[in-house]
């Protein structure tokens, strides 16, 4: 390959953090105050995506503002009725927006909660951090490696804090795991299996048609290049579309394998080689992978973490009488076995409901044993990340490196072939075509 | 056909070992067109998934077939396009990808169906290279495509796509310059004169707060 043809690492980072001096125009009031808020202050809190996971935020984050942890002050949707139906669920008080920026804009809003579909995570967390504004983002955290490089810059740049929503690591058996892992319970470990059903395919596909009149369709689409509303595309469908979601590997592999990269020591971390193949679906707009097989190898220290998506190959679940930590054992059919050089260890689920074998249940630590941190809770250690600056269980930079692990599995599976990755320049290597698809072009004027 | 099959035919597709040669084209790019226009979800699968080793040949003949009048028939044949794009693309297929490349510039011109010429400009963004730029460029006039354009240049490596975008900047009317501008910052150009409007916001909603 003639370098002359490479997109090169400068003309890479020039883009990815474009957004450093670059002139905005925005109203004098948006850039509020960088600081943190008062350990007894309450923080005041907008929600940018309402629907789905959005909506369960909003609902938990009453149980804090009844606590006199925070204020709810705006929550904003592209779509009305979702909007209507939040604006109920927050109460008086709580302005609507359909446009994020306006939230943005309000030098009394100190964090958002971002919970849009994936395609507008990365451009909405860099927006709102450059805002000053501390954020809480639904997993994964970005669509491309420029968007998760943007969105480390941006947390940096602002010193604001960030949290992901791979909550699995907060669950208090995610606790007991990794503390008994870490201790050496099953020696060496050299592999780590992950788990999955199968992503479906669109057994009622539609042509495209017009949006309903409820739905702003160009701003639900935002940074995507352009292209028709279809009704298999939107909320919650957005997950089985590579553009978007990009299926299983994404939507439950960066809960998954969030666990492994931290229970593995491996947050920073990456693959030196990605292979991956899988099934297409055969009908319809959805074009993630049915069935997917993953191979990521990593070097110094060697390990191998695969992602093998098909239904059916759940190790079964153990019998559980609902008084462990996590209770009854309510999401089988996904996890991830463990190998070491003294046995094995398997975990279920990995997101907010994560289970792990008994042995780690029941695992007394020894005096000298090492001992792990334990998150009081996913949104607790977030707000203490706001109020100490204190790195978050999932910040920005272990979420990337997660997502990255997603984004390239994909890729490996689109493209057909291996591919060789270069963590410490975060960059595809020996492969031009993939090294363009590290990034991808956003519309304007919704882009990082 | 099973769903074993169609991962046989999905591995296979991958590994891109089947090559194919000289008066076998014309049969294999009938064959291709044949299935792709099949009743059976899965025979179509099976063929598009094949696509890539039938190569640059199977370009225009898969570009008529993407504007079919049945729907599953038009996907099929947009993902055996981009499945050559994908195959053409590997390290070491130079040749390969400079006929993909060649075919694929043929279909941007005004006789096309615009949603071909937009599949096809993202293509190239993958693939195209010195040149290509200029026949993408072209497109920075049509109101139509002229987002798509201004992305596609953005992702195409070189000094090429960022002159061809700094023209384009000055050709441009006052109400695209604003986008061609973001895509030379996004390139590392300097813009000057026109601010960046990410933060502004612009859209209302009807829907009021609870008193």
């Amino acid at each position: 390959m003639k370098r002359t043809k490479q997109l090169d690492r400068r003309e890479f980072l020039a883009a990815a953090g474009a957004a450093v001096g670059v002139p905005y125009l925005i109203r004098p009031n948006v850039l509020a105050s960088l600081g943190r808020t008062g350990a007894n202050e309450r923080i005041t809190i907008g929600f940018i995506g309402v629907g789905g996971m959005g909506g369960y935020h909003l609902s938990d984050m009453k149980g804090f503002r009844e606590a006199g942890v925070v204020n709810i002050a705006a929550v904003c949707d592209v779509d009305e009725n979702r909007l209507a139906r939040a604006v109920k669920e927050a109460g008086a008080a709580v302005q609507p927006y359909r446009d994020y920026r306006y939230i943005l804009e309000r030098k009394d809003i100190d964090a958002v909660v971002i919970s849009t579909p994936d395609h507008w995570h990365a451009v909405q967390t860099v927006h709102a951090a450059e805002c000053g504004k501390h954020v809480y983002v639904e997993k994964p955290a970005c669509c491309t490696i420029e968007e998760g490089y943007a969105m480390i810059a941006a947390a940096k740049q602002n010193k604001v804090s960030i949290q992901v929503g791979s909550q699995g690591r907060s669950q208090p058996e995610a606790y007991l795991a990794h503390r008994y892992l870490v201790n050496g319970n099953i020696g060496h470990i050299d592999k780590v299996t992950c788990f999955h059903y199968n992503s479906p395919e669109d057994g009622n596909p539609v042509p495209d048609s017009d949006p309903p009149p409820e739905l702003d369709w160009d701003f639900w689409l935002g940074p995507l290049r352009w292209r028709p509303y279809n009704k298999r595309y939107c909320h919650g469908t957005f997950r089985w579309i590579m553009e978007s979601g990009a299926g299983q590997i994404r939507d439950r592999g960066a809960h998954v394998m969030s666990c492994a990269m931290w229970w593995m020591g491996a947050d920073g971390t990456g693959p030196v080689t990605i292979e991956a193949t899988g099934t297409p679906p055969t009908k319809g707009l959805w074009d993630s992978a049915v069935t997917m097989d993953v191979t990521y190898t990593f070097k110094n220290p060697d390990w191998v973490l695969t992602w093998n998506q098909h239904t059916g190959n759940a190790v079964p679940a153990e019998e559980r009488t609902g008084k462990e930590p996590g209770g009854k054992i309510t999401r089988p059919d996904y996890g991830a076995v463990y190998h070491g050089t003294k046995g094995t260890f398997v975990h279920w689920g990995g997101d907010g409901g994560t289970w792990v074998e008994k042995k780690a249940r029941e695992w007394k630590p020894p005096a000298g044993a090492q001992d792990v941190y334990k998150s009081p809770g996913h949104k607790e250690d977030w707000f203490n990340g706001i109020k100490t600056g204190a790195k978050t269980i999932m910040n920005i930079e272990a979420s990337v490196g997660v997502a990255n692990l997603c984004i390239l599995g994909n890729l490996s599976y689109i493209l057909g072939r291996k591919l060789h990755w270069d963590q410490a320049k975060q960059e595809v290597v020996g492969d031009e075509q993939a090294r363009r698809m590290m990034s991808r072009p956003q519309r304007h004027p919704y882009h990082l | 056909m099973s769903v074993n099959n169609l991962q046989k035919a999905s591995l296979a597709a991958a590994a891109g070992t089947t090559g194919i040669s000289g008066a076998a084209h014309e049969n294999a790019v009938d064959a291709l067109i044949a299935k792709i226009k099949d009743t059976n979800d899965k025979v179509r699968t099976e063929a598009w998934l094949g696509a890539g080793k039938v190569g640059a040949p199977a370009v225009k003949p898969l570009a008529r077939v993407m504007t079919d009048e049945e729907l599953e028939v038009a996907r099929a044949a947009k993902h055996g396009l981009w499945k050559i794009v994908r195959h053409s693309g590997r390290p070491g297929a130079d040749d390969e990808k400079k006929a993909v490349v060649a075919e694929l510039m043929g279909l941007l011109g005004n006789d096309q169906p615009t949603p071909v010429r937009r599949e096809v400009l993202w293509m190239l963004s993958e693939i195209g290279g010195e040149e290509s730029i200029k026949p993408i460029a072209a497109l920075l006039s049509n109101k139509e495509l002229q987002e798509d354009t201004r992305m596609v240049l953005q992702r195409i490596p070189g000094r090429e796509s960022v002159a061809a975008l700094e023209a384009g900047l000055k050709a441009a009317p006052e109400d695209f310059k604003l986008n061609i501008a973001q895509s030379l910052r996004q390139r590392g150009a300097k813009v000057r004169g026109l601010a960046c409007v990410k933060l502004v916001p612009t859209k209302k909603t009807d829907v009021k707060p609870l008193q």
